[in-house]
């Protein structure tokens, strides 16, 4: 089974600093495997030691995204593909239709997997959209995944129900956090892991832009907090008391 | 371009959040709002003059690639400048595969939307809800509006136009469906939240905070692991960043961290209050009212307070 993997190299929000205007520090900000994408490089490798074949993970970003390649290559994979273009002008089509064009070269692939949504901008677009680029059936939300031969069912889970799905290989899914526990690489894998081929190619010239301008990001900007913070002393009762009270006075309890 | 606004949502409530949104858009597009139905047509959607069914999809449900279809048949000849779904696991599906279908952009998770008649505009939460993003896309435009940022539209006039789109069909089937644990309650217009995090150790506690909750008029909501990685409660009663928005005259958080991806979503509460055993928890920063202390203490002593004032 050949098996391919998206990775977004995501801005690490923890370290992420503000400037003086409130303006995220971008440029030089730390980043990190989108926090999810740990699950569906897990899944991928699950995948493979159930039917056999390989493991390969894609990244769309700038050339720090190969740190996040690196990662999943001591998770288990057997290769990258790290695909170059400016992460910050990029909207989540454009990103699926490099995505795209660069699993099509490499593949055919049976499955793709990318997981719900980012840890840093968190759009969810780029997995449907990149089941529609390829043609393939698309399955969202997964939080279980059994291929017997040409067919699967997947448990997706939505918001009030857990739905199964059967559909055909070749298809593309994405995954939910609780569909599994992902792997720590070892020391040694983490070693050998810089052994393990890079393919390297350029966004713009396996996906040429075309004359959609997108979704461009205009601003941004943080509110600092307006809390009042008022911290209640004293026993259960006593802080239970004054909270009421503090509610009360600002008319907030029926 | 006709220039009408799109609202469509596989779930009737949301749907009519959606045509509150539209109404953002529709104002600085000199556009009309149309409410949009798929197969067959929905009861009870209100927020829009003129609804229209798209007729050909068949079937008791509409999945999210059959949706995106239909969406995209109507759309090549009736060339609306924006389509807006709700940003739920379906619409956000269902949104991204119309986008890719049209070739054109489509702007997530808005909470405001404005229109300068060329495009949308809308601000988002990015960066797990630090920084506030505002992002524009030309017409014509898709948009998920995030659950819970809009209020529902109120009811107007309606007449039904039609439109035939075919017979459209699916890859993936639908073989099953099962319930999450119970829930039924409307976390989008409850005026008092108690919201329930990892300091709860057992499922059963939850009653506890439960009964709190009816006790002060509200509804229980959570942060993300006890939904997501616990299924204790429905995903639609998660908080934050990938569940609902909420904006109560109280939010009541009790043992949640405050987590910046729960911060985000309930960061516009009127009046936020919380209990936590660790002083340094990031949700008092997040907080009116504080209190450091064990919720298998405060929160009996809160329900005997609360009897006692009744
Ligand atoms: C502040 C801000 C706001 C933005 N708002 C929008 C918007 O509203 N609409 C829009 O279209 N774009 C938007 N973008 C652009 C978007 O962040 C990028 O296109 C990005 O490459 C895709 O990230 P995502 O959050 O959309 O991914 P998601 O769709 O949330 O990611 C889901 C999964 O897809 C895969 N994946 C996503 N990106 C990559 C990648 N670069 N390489 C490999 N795999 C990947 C991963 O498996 C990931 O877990 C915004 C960017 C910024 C900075
Ligand atoms: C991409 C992404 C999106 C996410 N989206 C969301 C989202 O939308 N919503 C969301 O909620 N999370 C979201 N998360 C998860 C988020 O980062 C946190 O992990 C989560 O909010 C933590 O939940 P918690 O506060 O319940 O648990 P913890 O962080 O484990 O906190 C438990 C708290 O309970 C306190 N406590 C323990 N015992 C007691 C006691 N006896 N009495 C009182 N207090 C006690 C502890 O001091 C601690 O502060 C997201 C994460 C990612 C990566």
């Amino acid at each position: 089974m050949k098996i391919a993997v998206c990775v977004k190299h995501a801005v690490d929000e923890a370290e992420l600093r503000l400037d003086t205007e409130g303006r995220p520090v971008l440029a030089g900000a730390a980043g990190k495997m989108s926090t999810f994408d740990k699950n569906a490089v897990e899944e991928g490798l699950r995948l493979k030691s159930a039917h056999q074949g390989e493991v390969v993970v894609f990244v769309v970003g700038a050339a720090e995204s190969k740190k996040t390649l690196k990662e999943a290559l001591a998770m288990g994979a057997d290769r990258g593909v790290f695909v170059a273009a400016d992460p910050l002008v990029i909207d989540a089509l454009r990103t699926a239709s490099m995505l795209a064009a660069a699993i099509r070269r490499s593949g055919p692939y049976d499955v793709v997997i990318c997981s719900e949504g980012s840890s840093d901008t968190y759009t969810g677009q780029v997995p449907p959209m990149l089941g529609e680029l390829l043609g393939v059936a698309y399955v969202g939300y997964a939080r279980k995944i059994e291929v017997t031969g040409g067919s699967a069912r997947v448990e997706r889970s939505l918001e009030d129900s857990v739905e199964a799905v059967e559909t055909s290989v070749p298809f593309a899914v994405s995954v939910v956090s609780e569909i599994n526990e992902p792997r720590y690489p070892t020391l040694v894998q983490i070693m050998q892991a810089s052994k393990k081929p890079i393919e390297e190619l350029n966004g713009g010239e396996i996906a040429p832009p075309g004359t959609i301008s997108g979704v461009e990001v205009v601003s941004m900007s943080s509110q600092p907090s307006t809390r009042k913070h008022v911290m209640i002393e004293g026993g259960p009762d006593e802080a239970a008391a004054k909270l009421l009270d503090a509610l009360s006075r600002e008319g907030v309890l029926k | 371009m006709s220039g009408d606004v799109w609202v469509y949502s596989e779930s009737e409530g949301v749907s009519a959040e959606v045509a509150s949104a539209a109404q953002d858009v529709a104002r600085g597009a000199s556009a009309e709002v149309r409410v949009v139905d798929i197969g067959s047509p929905r009861q009870g959607i209100r927020g829009s003059g003129v609804r229209l069914l798209l007729k050909g999809p068949s079937g008791p449900d509409v999945s999210p690639a059959v949706a995106a279809e239909a969406l995209a048949r109507a759309a090549k000849d009736l060339s609306p400048v924006a389509v807006l779904l709700g940003a739920t696991r379906d619409g956000r599906e269902a949104a991204s595969r119309l986008a890719a279908k049209l070739g054109v952009g489509c702007m997530a998770e808005v909470v405001k939307l404005a229109s300068d008649g060329q495009g949308v505009t809308g601000e988002r939460n990015v960066y797990a809800g630090k920084v506030v993003a505002k992002t524009r896309c030309q017409f014509p435009a898709v948009v998920t509006v995030k659950t819970g940022a809009y209020p529902r539209a109120e009811a107007l006039p309606e007449r039904t136009q039609e439109v035939e789109v075919g017979q459209v069909s699916d890859r993936s089937k639908v073989v099953g469906r099962e319930k999450k644990a119970a829930g039924g309650v409307d976390l989008r217009s409850a005026k008092v939240i108690v919201s329930a995090g990892r300091g709860v150790k057992k499922r059963e506690d939850l009653s506890m905070l439960e009964d709190l909750a009816v006790t002060m008029h509200g509804a229980l909501g959570c942060s993300r692991p006890l939904s997501a990685d616990l299924g204790w409660l429905p995903e639609e009663h998660h908080i934050g960043l990938t569940g609902v928005t909420v904006k109560p005259d109280l939010y009541l958080a009790i043992g949640i961290s405050g987590q910046l991806q729960h911060v985000a979503g309930m960061k516009d509460s009127k009046i936020v209050a919380s209990i936590n055993t660790d002083k340094d928890a990031p949700i008092f920063q997040a907080s009116d009212y504080c209190i450091v202390g064990d919720l298998y203490q405060v929160v009996p002593a809160l329900r005997r307070a609360l009897s006692a004032r009744r």
